[in-house]
């Protein structure tokens, strides 16, 4: 599953541009293929990549072919917005009251497609009134977060930074 | 663990009010151990490496959850 020994995986298209001295990367040769575009052209794509992991969890990591990554991040996005939601935790809206509820809106939306997935198990509304409501607001700003943070490494490894 | 033992198990876990009900350990748990395998993955590269970090990083978590737990224990009343 490690994504670095994955070299076969590479298409034989993707090989046959991947400049010869690029060499052993940190996130293989799709991404050292990346990193050796024009600068323009890379940070374009690097954002494309980043915004890609953002709205699907793990999307941007298995589109520079880090397999494990891709499905480490997909899985524990997925588990944390199941459960939060399934525990009827507080998904915020745009409409928020105070900066709290903006706050959580943003680490609400941060979970991409995953947000919309949230607002559809949860058909009985927020329960905060017991300790399992308040929990999953935490696992659903959490897993929001987390996609981020993951959006942002694919986004470093695809701008051809070490990761 | 019988099938009646875990029927109930599973039972005290959904009901109709919040379909999924953890205690608190458990939601600590299943927190914990997401973190622990995101962050493992994201960074570190090797196998060993990333499982040496997902241990120690849970580790982490449950002793220092644990020991706030317990701090507190003493102004809970």
């Amino acid at each position: 599953m490690d994504e670095v020994t994955g070299n076969e995986a590479v298409s034989s298209e993707v090989r046959a541009e991947v400049p010869a001295q690029a060499g052993p990367h940190p996130g293989g040769e799709r991404a050292a293929y990346v990193a050796q575009k024009k600068p323009s052209g890379r940070e374009a794509l690097a954002l494309a990549i980043a915004v890609a992991g953002w709205l699907v969890p793990g999307l941007g990591h298995a589109l520079l072919r880090m397999w494990g990554r891709a499905v480490a991040c997909f899985i524990t996005v997925g588990v944390l917005v199941v459960l939060g939601a399934g525990m009827r935790g507080n998904i915020f809206s745009s409409g928020g009251g105070d900066a709290f509820d903006t706050l959580g809106y943003v680490a609400d939306l941060g979970a991409g497609g995953f947000y919309f997935v949230a607002r559809s198990i949860e058909k009985f509304g927020a329960d905060v009134s017991h300790a399992n409501g308040d929990y999953g607001t935490r696992f659903l700003a959490t897993a929001g977060i987390l996609n981020l943070l993951a959006a942002l490494h694919a986004f470093e490894a695809a701008r051809g930074h070490k990761a | 663990m019988s099938f009646v033992q875990v029927g109930g198990t599973i039972g005290s876990m959904i009901d109709t009010s919040s379909r999924i009900r953890l205690s608190h350990f458990q939601g600590m748990l299943v927190f914990a151990v997401m973190i622990s395998v995101a962050f493992g993955f994201l960074s570190r590269r090797r196998p060993m490496d990333r499982v040496k970090y997902i241990a120690w990083s849970l580790f982490l978590f449950l002793v220092i959850g644990i020991g706030i737990g317990w701090a507190m224990y003493p102004f809970s009343r």
